[in-house]
């Protein structure tokens, strides 16, 4: 996974304050976390989606929710 | 120099005739101003804003009312909210600017996020990074602080401290008085709503509103075809007070052109026009064609914003051929408004001397004022009894 290409995307977004793309560039790092087996830095950057979700009112953040759920980090 | 010392219960006498007005203190010092605020703002309904400040969904509105940070909120059902714009975490203000919200409050502190009806939906890593729980942190408890409101004639009305009675009792007054005038409001924005930033305690701009008095002189023009005499009092003692006029006229464009009246307005409106201010800070006209509000949003012992908005019986999208008379229409009330501003501004100088004595009401014109001299000496010596009992 290329996490420099990202973490330039999410600094780039964040200063440019574009919420949705942060959800978005939020959840690919943490699915990928997640596929790797890194749950702990997958649920962290899920954890981001999932506000910037909620803050968006995007659908994405039921999804997040319940996989953040599986793994016990919400309830 | 005594006259100083007096407690506004015995500066109020139950007399206009032998009563003064209240104490300097009341306009310039920064104690009375904070015990106002708690008497005679929060304890009873204050407008703090118009709905059509947020007409969509979503729409959200930081206010700050005497220095208290609110939230005005339209949720996504259309229902109007106001919260304290202060976060249950680290007390952060949670929205600094009129947006609107698509979905949640986030806090730009840690991110917690609110729904728009005040619940804590996500507290992210609040239990460690990624982990969005903690057995401490229970967020059925940690709602937002909801405040008691009520929309009425557009204004949206609030009690702070969440114990007055209900709005409708509170206003049961004035509903009543102006029952005939319950009709929907449309509110046309632009140049019909507009604002002062006023050097004036706020109560100087209800007790200049209260009054006819002073037409002749502040007003030559409106009074040239709205003289003293066909003026009466509004007294609605602990309610309201104002003034009322016999002679209203209607504005007319150049081709001869009217607003539509209210509908099912008696034989008195055609003539009649009412201008009362509804204690504490909410200025109303009720008039056959169109309505106004003017709220008055204290912002220090010696400042003042007082918002305008005014509003007709028809929405102004259905009626472009009225949009012309609108604008003259808001241009002839900013005119109007603009002339008080040099009153309540040198009323509120005078008060910086030290040898008025609250002054002396001329009982046959200054029943209205006296009204509210009276509620709110009354609402401070309540505040005062109450605060010794505890
Ligand atoms: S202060 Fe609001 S989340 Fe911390
Ligand atoms: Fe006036």
């Amino acid at each position: 996974m290329n996490l420099d290409g990202i973490n330039a995307a999410i600094l780039a977004a964040h200063s440019a304050g574009d919420g949705v793309s942060l959800a978005g560039l939020y959840r690919r790092a943490g699915d990928e976390f997640v596929a790797a087996g890194s749950i702990d830095e997958g649920c962290f950057f899920l954890t981001q989606a999932y506000v910037y979700s909620l803050e968006y009112g995007l659908d994405s953040a039921a999804s997040i929710r319940s996989v953040l759920v599986a793994h016990g980090r919400e309830r | 120099m005594d006259a100083l010392q007096i407690p506004e219960s015995e500066m109020i006498s139950r007399q206009i005739e032998t009563a003064r007005g209240l104490a300097n203190d009341h306009y310039i010092g920064s104690d009375r101003y904070d015990e106002e605020r708690e008497a005679l703002l929060f304890s009873a309904w204050s407008g703090i804003a118009f709905a059509s400040d947020v007409p969509h969904p979503g729409d959200a509105m930081p206010i700050d009312f005497a220095g208290l940070p609110l939230l005005l909120l339209r949720d996504h059902d259309g229902e109007i909210n106001v919260f304290q714009n202060t976060c249950r975490h680290r007390g952060m203000i949670l929205v600094e600017e009129k947006c609107n919200l698509r979905g949640t409050i986030r806090c730009p502190y840690h991110s917690w996020c609110y729904n728009l009806d005040g619940t804590l939906r996500a507290t992210p890593h609040v239990g460690g990074p990624g982990v969005n729980y903690d057995e401490n942190v229970d967020r059925r408890n940690l709602s937002l602080f909801p405040i008691k409101t009520h929309v009425w004639r557009d204004v949206v009305f609030v009690n702070i401290s969440g114990d007055a009675p209900e709005f409708d009792d509170y206003a049961d007054a004035i509903k009543e008085r102006w029952k005939e005038h319950e009709k929907p409001l449309f509110a046309p924005g632009g140049s019909s709503s507009f604002e002062f930033d006023v050097a004036c305690n706020w109560k100087l701009a209800v007790e200049n509103y209260c009054e006819s008095y002073h037409l002749p002189w502040i007003h030559p023009g409106l009074n040239s075809y709205s003289r003293l005499e066909d003026h009466y009092h509004i007294e609605e003692p602990g309610c309201f007070s104002g003034q009322g006029t016999m002679v209203y006229r209607q504005i007319e464009g150049e081709r001869g052109e009217r607003f539509p009246d209210f509908e099912g307005l008696s034989e008195f409106w055609n003539k009649g026009a009412e201008y009362i201010a509804f204690y504490p800070n909410v200025l109303f006209a009720a008039q056959r064609d169109h309505a106004y509000a003017i709220l008055l949003l204290p912002k220090g012992p010696g400042r003042t914003v007082e918002r305008v908005e005014i509003n007709y019986p028809f929405d102004p999208k259905d009626r472009p051929d009225l949009s012309k008379l609108i604008e003259s229409n808001a241009k002839q009330w900013y005119g109007v408004l603009e002339e008080d501003l040099f009153v309540v501004e040198g009323m509120q100088r005078g008060r910086h001397g030290l040898l008025f004595d609250g002054g002396k009401f001329a009982p046959k014109m200054d029943g209205p004022n006296y009204l509210f001299h009276l509620w709110a000496a009354d609402r401070m010596s309540s505040r005062k009894l109450r605060l010794a009992a505890e």
